[in-house]
């Protein structure tokens, strides 16, 4: 389980600490507050720990800075300058142990950026984490992986990932009554199931197989997810990163999303998520349980320093600045501004 | 002018008179005292009246959409909006109707409700009671608006668009 990420000068965070949630994490602000930077930076951390590959690498793999100097992920400044990216976690016997990332506006290879803190420790504790990032690559899923393993394509190692996770074989065994019943909603949602054939997906259902590349963009990620549950990806102690969940998605199935990421969460998964869609802070708001644990954070910019910062809170309702809601509220102010010409002001 | 109502408690500084609405107390000669629903605040300005109605959320449990252990709980405390929804146009009606009586229609009647639900949930609530209520000139036959406006506001946003009526959340009344 991550347990806080820390930056310093590192992409577009001057300084910046985050404490996490146990159990679902909401992301909110603005374009360009760094949302997903932190899902990007958590997640590198995340994956290394079980593909033992070396923290800088994946950092620079995942962001692919221009030339892929990973020197150029240290925040901007007319001087030479160092950055730095810590991330904590804690493992199942309660110890805390850090992964940091050192670098400077001059470091050109990963090799050459210090990595410190319990790196042997990391690895030697494996976690399942998976990214699922805004534009969808279930469909262009044949071939798409030999292509990234063979050449040097200009694609963040995030899309080769996912597409690594959604190939994983099944789990053996029966599956466990609570993943069969997350399986059951999102084939309801889906109206069928995702089967895998030669490198490419199909949705089966009563009227046949329907290849990806034929399906509304928002029924793949619910296959995607389909299958992230069914073959074991997202089990207890797994880390789920998802940006903007809500893009391509019919607001009617926003409900049965969140309904699974909350069961997720209560399986035991952490979640990551950015959004810019009041219907999903809604959602989680409505569906949350007394014991379920989550946590919104919003990102923003003060006027007086222009530096990212955050603010936590588990009530939705005390969110601020609410990014999302504040544009609701400028709604509210033109309408009352209209129809009250004046009255009060 | 001072009115304090419901746990919340405004200063009208440039009302000619604000006063409780649904007064309780018979020895008042505002007592309203009869068998109709009615909003909490009037107030009245210059060239309007502005009629007030609040809700406070956090505190009966029953709109804590949160809480809940059954589906069918959820969904009777989802029904709690088209409930409030009727509650606050049937009080706007009443009161208009009393008024009318009281020969205290003449000038235009804004309605604002104030609720402690955030911005957007506000702003679903106002256009359904802008179209229920009605607002304006409804209907061809219509001579005289019932309502001129009707907005749906949280405590900051009414201190942030009526400055000169400042708001303030005092304890709601019946908390413990």
């Amino acid at each position: 389980m991550l347990e806080k990420i820390k930056f310093e000068r590192f992409t577009a965070f001057e300084k910046l600490e985050i404490k996490f949630s146990p159990g679902v994490n909401i992301f909110v602000g603005e374009n360009g507050t760094g949302k997903t930077h932190i899902l990007k930076a958590a997640y590198s951390a995340c994956d290394i720990a079980k593909s033992k590959g070396g923290f800088a690498e994946k950092i620079n793999n995942v962001f692919y800075p221009s030339g892929k100097q990973i020197g150029r992920l240290v925040k901007r400044s007319g001087a030479s300058s160092k950055g730095s990216l810590e991330v904590t976690r804690k493992l199942e016997d309660g110890k805390k142990i850090s992964l940091r990332l050192s670098l400077s506006n001059h470091t050109t290879k990963p090799e050459k950026a210090t990595v410190s803190g319990s790196p042997k420790a990391w690895t030697e504790n494996p976690m399942e984490a998976a990214y699922i990032p805004v534009k969808d690559m279930m469909a262009n899923a044949p071939s798409f992986r030999s292509l990234y393993e063979e050449r040097e394509i200009h694609f963040e190692e995030i899309y080769v990932d996912i597409l690594r996770k959604a190939f994983l074989p099944l789990l053996k065994g029966p599956t466990d009554k609570a993943r069969k019943q997350l399986l059951e909603s999102l084939q309801e949602a889906m109206d069928g199931k995702v089967v895998a054939k030669n490198e490419e997906f199909f949705l089966r259902s009563k009227h046949g197989e329907l290849e990806f590349t034929l399906l509304a963009e928002g029924f793949r990620k619910m296959g995607l997810l389909w299958i992230l549950i069914q073959n074991g990806t997202l089990l207890n102690g797994a880390v789920l990163f998802w940006d903007e969940p809500e893009t391509n998605l019919n607001p009617r199935l926003m409900k049965t999303v969140v309904g699974i990421l909350l069961e997720l969460q209560r399986l035991g998964v952490q979640i990551f998520l950015t959004t810019h869609d009041y219907v999903i802070l809604k959602e989680f708001d409505l569906q949350t349980k007394n014991d379920d644990q989550i946590l919104f954070h919003s990102l923003f910019r003060p006027k007086d320093t222009g530096e990212i910062e955050v603010s936590s809170t588990e009530d939705y309702l005390n969110l601020s600045p609410n990014a999302i809601d504040d544009t609701f509220g400028t709604i509210v102010d033109r309408e009352i501004e209209k129809s009250m010409e004046g009255l009060g002001n | 002018m001072k009115v304090d109502a419901d746990g919340f408690s405004f200063n009208f500084t440039d009302a000619l008179n604000a006063f409780i609405f649904d007064e309780k107390d018979k020895s008042k000669p505002t007592y309203h005292g009869q068998p109709m629903k009615a909003v909490d605040i009037v107030a009245e300005f210059d060239d309007a009246y502005v009629f007030v109605e609040m809700k406070d959320f956090d505190d009966p449990a029953t709109y804590d959409v949160k809480d809940f252990s059954t589906e069918v709980e959820l969904k009777a405390k989802r029904d709690g909006f088209k409930w409030l929804k009727n509650y606050l146009k049937y009080k706007y009606r009443d009161s208009y109707l009393f008024r009318h009586a009281e020969q205290k229609v003449e000038k235009p009647i804004h309605y604002i409700c104030l609720l402690t639900f955030d911005n957007a949930l506000n702003t679903a609530m106002r256009k359904a009671l802008t179209k229920e209520l009605p607002v304006g000139l409804a209907s061809r036959r219509w001579n005289q608006e019932i309502v001129k406006s009707c907005q749906v506001v949280n405590v900051a946003k009414w201190n942030e668009n009526f400055p000169k009526w400042p708001v303030t959340h005092t304890a709601a009344a019946g908390e413990a």
